[in-house]
């Protein structure tokens, strides 16, 4: 099935939809047929991505253009297919969850239009056919995205993050242009299966360089540290559906960059171009998972698992790179593949997270770990849908990212293949900091559903959270989608493998999935595992305490008596952990990093309590931004100030900066 | 056991078949959970040298364990202190079924303290307690033949005793 | 912990027997009394209630009532009046019912 008709239906549901938003989005039932449109959009979406996948890339089509902008060129490829029934998932669920989130009003409508007119930017990224549409779309996606991030402007944070959003967006956009610049000059085409099909052309020096710049440029978007400093203000400040759209697609639009220079562009390249991509992953992953233990706000925690999983996407990337530059076709593929279902998996909890965060930012009216608690007897159908988004993201089986990882791990694991000792080395480091960083992960997700869900409510607003006229759908179909990207992972791993075979020529099938269930990783004899029987296991494992405790049930009368508190007087919500407390052990470990700042403020030195309150305070330094922006932005100030005698204001400066400009382009011309 | 339909038991045969399944029980296998409801420690310095190589309650089969959950007996020091009832209550009903309670020391039995606005002056008050060890503070041989009566191993030797000397003075 | 273990071994077993075998600390125990009932007179019992700092002792007509449960074995009651009391040498006197621990001396001294 041909998929740009699918996509292009898709895209008009999306502009209809926008159109509905901005006449009828203050009224209920407005908000409701325009989310019904959208999610009608989102269905064609994931339907064209799927079948993009699985036929290869389609041919290039002409839309039409100008003289100026140059012809607006689309192609659906495989390489795309992921992304786009990503966004086409994201935006089903997102249609299903907005209804009830948003109150009717002039704003909301206006903030839907801008949403679906920034999944429409999206997906027109992600088919752009020639370098003009790519950079015409992407930045129209940029621009759309901040007005997203700038649904309430009057607070002062969401300014300052929409604000980060854009500036980084634009240094980003800048690198990205150039290495787009390079390559279309260097092979006189701007069609990218042109310049994919060209690249030979390309001298080493130039590829490296475009390489570079693209990773950066794609790099912001993504959230590589240290290009990340945006993330977790932008994210968190967003509504909910925009939160998890900006980690669920706009940063996997970034991950896509990347994979279109490092696979489709410039396939071929020195090993130490891998190495560094994947070392750059494995420092995002575990920066990112070591500064979302340090936060006490949910969406500031989730953007920073973002940068986490991020990491371990880009780290798969990289390895793969350097596995085909010694020869190693079939690992080439496969972590490519691996990175691509992670990207899959990940869209998945993300979202599923990011709306939760938004329930629960509802019902309670915080989004401060230390301020809930309790909500899972209070909200259980939200309790259990966040559980299986944390058991997805926490990488535990039998869910989507323990395939994902495992895969991603077992491909790492045979760095040894490559024949070098070095690089062998190097690719096991990254694999021990991607272990490091997925037992961080499952620590940092115990704390963030333990602490909001179980036990004691530690304020009222906590006590009193009802999840009454919530949203539910939508993290339903998502929690839905998580669980059968686990269970039915050998389909996703056929059709991703027939992409590959598209993108990179290598035949995986048979090497990774030699029965129909098994999952081997690229090559037999190193390990195997079968996601499906792995399933079946544990719900069978699961069913044994049960039958036990059948069997051994008391039969004669049996008393209740209360959970042993150790005779206290009563528990108090208090005594619980609370979420700094709980991530106060990493704190110490790896203070080197964090470098905290403490100040105790004492009324005197009588012990507490005695002579008032003792007031503590901990703050993680910010490295990035104090080494690296800062410093960066300071200097840009500093030349500001320099130029700025250029601008006095005076008319008769300006007459004769135009006359001085005249005689210097005469003297150029007369050379 | 008569022929008749019910089953008429003496209250001899009662006692001697609770004794053999509390014997059959915890006989070689019991764990203690000590609990101080206001005593000065001197009982509880005693019970802590139950577990010294001296006297070793391990080899009888008898362990300490903090948990409620986890324990058979309940060994009480201290007058019961009033602030203290509550707490004591709720570890008393902690412990599953069977469960033996053991008394130990004087302030536990009523003596040393008189009941007042601070203290009942004895635990005879807040638990059924099964066994009383006497003893200011009961030496750990005492504990020892007390754990033993309360399992069923040793009889209960006192209620023979008069503690009235006949003949010539010792 | 290679000496330990020679301190050990040449010391040999620590542990009491008690109770397959009597433990020969026993008898440095401090004990509850035993009464003399010829010694015994009324005036004599009120002397000993009285000086019983844990109300162990109380007289109920011509008996008096010792609570052994309640004895601290302070000698108080020896030391008030030594030809009447002595150490009874009885440490093991767990019961299994609270009477048990009360006993009745009966109080059979002459009045002088």
């Amino acid at each position: 099935m041909n998929p740009l008709p699918v996509l292009a239906g898709a895209a008009a549901a999306w502009g209809l939809a926008t159109l509905i938003a901005l006449t009828c989005g203050s009224t209920r039932a407005g908000i409701r047929v325009c989310c019904a449109v959208s999610g009608l959009g989102g269905g064609a979406a994931l339907a064209g991505g799927v079948s993009a996948l699985l036929s290869g890339n389609s041919r290039v089509v002409s839309a039409g253009g100008s003289v100026v902008v140059g012809t607006l060129q689309l192609q659906a490829t495989s390489l795309a297919g992921v992304f786009v029934a990503l966004l086409g998932l994201i935006a089903v669920a997102t249609a299903a969850y907005v209804p009830r989130y948003h109150e009717p009003s002039h704003a909301t409508g206006l903030y839907l239009g801008v949403f679906n007119l920034a999944m429409l930017a999206s997906l027109a990224v992600l088919v752009a056919g020639n370098v003009v549409t790519f950079l015409v779309a992407w930045e129209t996606m940029a621009l759309l995205c901040y007005l997203l991030i700038l649904r309430r402007p009057r607070r002062s944070e969401v300014a300052a993050g929409a604000f980060w959003f854009l500036a980084l967006s634009e240094v980003g956009f800048v690198a990205i242009v150039a290495a787009f610049v390079i390559l279309a000059a260097k092979t006189h085409t701007m069609q990218l299966d042109l310049i994919a099909a060209r690249a030979h052309l390309v001298s080493g020096d130039w590829r490296v360089a475009a390489y570079l710049l693209a990773l950066t440029g794609f790099g912001f978007k993504a959230g590589l540290v240290p290009l990340h400093v945006w993330l977790p203000e932008a994210h968190p400040v967003a509504p909910a559906d925009g939160s998890a759209f900006l980690s669920g697609l706009i940063t996997k639009l970034g991950v896509y960059g990347i994979a279109l220079f490092g696979f489709v562009l410039l396939p071929s390249g020195p090993a130490w171009r891998g190495v560094l991509t994947m070392a750059a992953g494995a420092v995002t992953a575990a920066i990112g998972i070591l500064y979302a233990l340090n936060e006490r706000d949910i969406k500031r925690f989730l953007a920073f698992s973002t940068i986490e999983n991020i990491g371990i996407i880009i780290t798969a990337f990289g390895a793969a790179m350097t596995f085909l530059a010694y020869g190693q076709r079939l690992l080439w593929a496969f972590l490519l593949l691996a990175g691509l279902y992670h990207v899959a998996n990940h869209g998945s909890y993300k979202t599923l997270l990011f709306q939760e965060a938004g329930v629960i930012e509802h019902a309670t009216g915080t989004r401060e770990f230390d301020r809930l608690g309790g909500l899972a007897h209070r909200m259980p159908r939200s309790s259990v849908i966040s559980f299986v988004g944390t058991l997805g993201i926490a990488a535990l089986p039998p869910l989507n990212g323990f395939v994902s990882e495992w895969l991603i791990f077992q491909g790492l694991f045979q760095g040894f293949r490559t024949g070098s000792h070095l690089v062998a080395i190097l690719i096991v480091l990254a694999a021990g900091t991607l272990g490091l960083t997925g037992g961080l992960a499952v620590y940092a997700f115990v704390r963030g559903y333990g602490i909001p869900f179980l036990g004691m409510p530690r304020t009222r607003q906590a006590a009193a959270a009802s999840e009454a006229r919530q949203p539910q759908a939508g993290p339903t179909l998502l929690a839905v989608a998580c669980v059968a990207l686990a269970v039915g992972a050998p389909v996703m791993l056929a059709g991703l493998a027939r992409a590959l075979r598209t993108i990179t020529g290598v035949t995986l099938r048979p090497v990774l999935l030699p029965g129909n269930l098994t999952v081997i990783p690229a090559h037999t004899k190193f390990s195997g595992f079968s996601p499906t029987w792995l399933t079946v296991f544990l719900l069978a494992v699961s069913a044994v305490p049960v039958l036990i405790y059948l069997a051994g049930r008391p039969r004669g009368a049996s008393r209740a008596e209360p959970v042993w508190d150790g005779g206290i007087v009563a528990f108090k919500p208090r005594m619980q952990y609370s979420a700094m407390t709980f991530s106060a052990p990493t704190r110490v470990m790896f203070d080197a990093l964090y470098q905290p700042s403490v100040s105790v403020d004492r009324a005197s030195d009588e012990p507490a309590g005695s002579s008032g309150p003792v007031h503590y305070e901990s703050e993680a330094t910010p490295i990035f931004e104090r080494y690296l922006y800062r410093p960066v932005i300071r200097a840009f100030e500093w030349l500001a100030d320099v130029v700025r005698p250029i601008q006095s204001g005076d008319v008769n400066l300006y007459l004769f900066y135009v006359f001085a400009a005249v005689l210097v382009a005469y003297l150029i011309a007369a050379l | 056991m008569t022929s008749q339909g019910t089953t008429e038991l003496t209250v001899q045969e009662n006692a001697e078949e609770l004794r053999r399944t509390v014997t059959r029980l915890f006989g070689r296998s019991l764990h203690i959970r000590t609990l101080d409801t206001g005593s000065c420690a001197s009982c509880e310095q005693e019970i802590r040298l139950l577990a010294a190589p001296h006297y070793d309650l391990h080899r009888l089969g008898f362990f300490f364990t903090p948990a409620p959950r986890h324990a058979d007996l309940l060994m009480v020091t201290g007058p019961m202190v009033r602030a203290f009832e509550n707490a004591a209550r709720k570890t008393y009903d902690a412990i599953p079924d069977p469960k033996i309670v053991v008394a130990t020391g004087a302030c536990a039995l009523g003596g040393v303290y008189q009941p007042d606005p601070f203290t009942h002056g004895g635990v005879g008050g807040t638990f059924p307690v099964d066994v009383w060890i006497p003893g200011c503070p009961p030496s750990p041989l005492a504990l020892l033949q007390g754990l033993l009566v309360a399992v069923g191993r040793l009889a209960d030797k006192v209620k023979d005793l008069d503690f009235a000397l006949n003949g010539t003075p010792r | 912990m290679p000496l330990w273990t020679l301190r050990g071994l040449r010391r040999g077993v620590v542990t009491t027997r008690y109770p397959a075998r009597p433990d020969a600390s026993a008898q440095l125990l401090p004990t509850p009394p035993a009464f003399r009932p010829e010694v015994l007179t009324p005036r004599l019992a009120d002397r000993l209630a009285a000086v019983c700092p844990s109300r162990a002792l109380a007289r109920d007509g011509d008996m008096l009532v010792f609570d052994v449960g309640a004895c601290t074995a302070c000698g108080r009651c020896r030391a008030e009046a030594p030809e009447a009391t002595a150490a009874s040498g009885e440490f093991e006197l767990a019961a299994t019912a609270r009477a048990y621990l009360v006993k009745r001396i009966p109080l059979g001294g002459r009045p002088a």
